[in-house]
């Protein structure tokens, strides 16, 4: 038994990390954003053996505080079987949710304008890998004008950590893949800065290592290499990598700064727990340095994601091991602050927080094979209330409980929003954080 | 934004002409601002911060190909999309010109005259290039009224300003495009007089077929230029 304590705690202390989010402040500035309170938030759902029809699944539930269904669950969508659901995103109009599976690549296509409390899939795009060429894992998914454009993590040809990032059109027809470099292979995260004509990407590892059994990769030293350690800044209208940023440890998240004259991102690295900045340079070439360590370091707590709030204040970093958001104030960028540090659960990875910074989400789901085991293999969205000092539980929902499966990504719904109606003050919030720089 | 300060008047004067029709509203409804209808993410007025990647640095990759579709000119005149743009490069901004959001509609109008000025500079490319303003408003953007706009603008170049007879006539269009619309009402389902649509501007080349969509953080006149000059010197297919 001592043993296997020893083996868990080693597990634990170096494995590495596959998630990540997508929250209301980190959104493709193509896209119309969702101000005042959200009604529904969708949970990109895993499906888990013994847990309800165990397939994957898009799950909504019900936030607005004025609904009776408040903090339930409304209605869920099955794909069928269990594909690694992870990620996903809105298409430029807001009007369907693209989700992506990691194991076989498939693509589910959901409407949530036509019923926002009930998004129906209506379509499947099962050819990913044919179509790009070869690239598998679609994870993070990136609204452009009329497209979308796809961070895969891995390829078919040796299932290691060469990828690609590949753009469809909304019709969902193929328009071009783009490979990462040679010096610097690996994708994760992709997110492009317009004001900027740049495009971040991140690295994390392939087919091979975020499929396997958790214990096999963190014992198997040769596997363990095979994890990212840069950050590509790209030309973004030509689609073009022009320059490599050595960020060792697996940066996985890219926030890029929201208000004007902004020019940086952050990103946290899994293995090596420190928060990174990515500078604009005078020269317009981009700097990356750690700006500060994410808990302790020598503990691996594993940060899987952060959330920037819209006036670029508070930096939101889960981290998986310690199952704890540390709030950092980013005022200073290069200084950043521990301001708030709470246990949210056994685990969590992702966090969502809404374009106020009021409310913010947490779900507690990594990788099906890496997540947590027995007890501590806690399935859940919670909810919380910010006030700039502490966060206070509002709801939670326990996903084992409701036979859903393990929670990942998270997107915002409203009524309003799809019913194209507005209310007179609904910008008024809006503009206070155009005006907070 | 200091380039497109010289436009700033009659953006100005497009606004003021939507909070106008603001105005027209009941008066028991809340007042309505830009800043209700300016629901992208970009934060503050767009500043392209970056220079342009050179023409024929990069490619264009097919994104999509567009059908002819009935159109209205600015005389009143039927006319149709492959008339005005026969068998040349177009790039067609959808606005209505009402629109009081500083990142939509006027930004894309005072882009589209800084093309039609640069495109006047360069005879060679303008001949290949046809500009095309469509309203998706048909009810107040009668031809007449795309007439007083165009005479506003006063074009150098044969930039044309459509409207379409009808939201049936219309629908197709938007449909086609991807460029989804919709009025945005108050709670009692009366209209605000705006409309929720992300800003997309079309480049077309001689085949129809769509090659760059540019929206907000994207309509800079530097990068259509060079994106109209990329397609110029593409092989012919």
């Amino acid at each position: 038994m001592r043993s296997l304590r020893l083996l868990v705690a080693i597990v634990m202390v170096t494995m590495p990390v596959a998630r990540s989010l997508a929250d209301e402040t980190c959104m493709s500035a193509y896209m119309p954003k969702i101000t005042g309170q959200e009604d529904y938030v969708y949970v990109w759902t895993a499906g888990a053996e013994g847990v309800g029809d165990g397939s994957d699944k898009l799950v909504t539930i019900d936030t607005n505080p004025k609904s009776p269904s408040y903090g339930k669950v409304v209605s869920s969508a099955s794909v069928g079987g269990r594909h690694e659901a992870h990620h996903g995103g809105f298409t430029d109009d807001r009007r369907y949710l693209w989700m992506g599976g990691l194991s076989d690549s498939p693509i589910y296509v959901f409407d949530v304008a036509t019923d926002p409390a009930k998004p129906k899939l209506v379509k499947t795009i099962d050819t990913f890998t044919k179509d790009s060429g070869g690239v598998t894992g679609p994870h993070t998914f990136f609204a452009l004008p009329g497209r979308m454009l796809i961070a895969g993590l891995s390829n078919d040809k040796d299932k290691g950590g060469k990828t690609a990032l590949v753009e469809y059109n909304n019709n969902g027809e193929f328009v071009q893949t783009m490979w990462l470099p040679d010096d610097a292979p690996y994708g994760y995260d992709v997110r492009v800065q317009p004001r900027l004509n740049r495009m971040l990407t991140s690295s994390f590892t392939g087919w091979d290592n975020y499929m396997t059994e958790f214990g096999k990769v963190v014992s198997n030293p040769e596997a363990m290499k095979h994890f990212g350690n840069t950050m590509v800044v790209w030309d973004a209208h030509a689609r073009k990598p022009i320059q490599v940023l050595e960020v060792p440890g697996a940066p996985l998240e890219i926030r890029w700064a929201l208000q004007p004259r902004h020019n940086y991102a952050f990103t946290s690295t899994a293995l090596t727990s420190k928060l990174w900045l990515i500078e604009q340079q005078p020269d317009g070439t981009f700097k990356a340095s750690a700006v500060a360590d994410i808990g302790d370091p020598k503990k691996t707590p594993l940060p899987v994601d952060i959330s920037l709030s819209a006036d670029d204040r508070y930096l939101f970093v889960d981290s998986f091991m310690d199952g704890t958001v540390r709030v950092f104030d980013v005022s200073d960028p290069h200084k950043p602050k521990v301001v708030d540090e709470q246990k949210i659960g056994a685990q969590v990875n992702m966090v969502s927080q809404t374009w106020d910074g009021e409310r913010v989400y947490f779900t507690s789901s990594l990788l099906a094979n890496w997540d947590k085991t027995g007890k501590d293999n806690e399935q859940f969205l919670k909810a919380y209330r910010w006030d700039g000092k502490k966060l206070t539980p509002l709801f939670a929902v326990d996903f084992t409980k409701e036979g859903l499966g393990r929670p990942h990504h998270m997107h915002f719904g409203q009524n309003q929003f799809y019913k194209n109606q507005i209310y007179g003050s609904a910008g008024a919030r809006n503009s206070e954080v155009a005006r907070a720089e | 934004m200091k380039r497109l300060f010289p436009l700033a008047g009659l953006a100005v004067l497009i606004a003021s002409a939507g909070a106008a029709a603001l105005e027209s509203s009941p008066p028991a409804h809340p007042p309505v601002g830009a800043a209700d209808a300016s629901y992208t993410y970009t934060v503050g007025p767009f500043v392209a911060e970056y220079e342009a990647p050179a023409p024929g640095s990069y490619t264009l990759p097919v994104i999509g190909r567009v059908e002819d579709h009935p159109l209205l000119d600015s005389a009143g005149g039927s006319t149709t999309l492959a008339a005005l743009k026969r068998d040349r490069l177009a790039v067609i901004a959808f606005v209505y010109t009402t629109c009081a959001e500083a990142t939509g509609c006027p930004l894309a109008e005072a882009i589209m005259q800084r093309l039609d000025r640069r495109l006047a500079d360069d005879a060679g490319l303008a001949r290949r290039v046809r500009l095309l303003t469509i309203s998706f408003d048909p009810t107040r953007d009668t031809p007449a009224r795309m007439a007083t706009i165009r005479d506003a603008f006063g074009p150098h170049t044969d930039w044309a300003f459509l409207t379409t007879a009808s939201e049936t006539d219309l629908a197709p269009i938007l449909t086609d495009f991807g460029q989804p619309v919709a009025k945005l009402t108050y709670e009692d389902g009366t209209w605000t007089g705006l409309y929720r649509h992300v800003l997309k501007v079309f480049l077309l080349d001689e085949q129809n077929r769509v090659r760059n969509i540019y929206s907000t953080g994207l309509m800079n006149p530097d990068l259509v230029m060079n994106d109209l000059r990329t397609l110029a010197v593409e092989p012919r297919e």
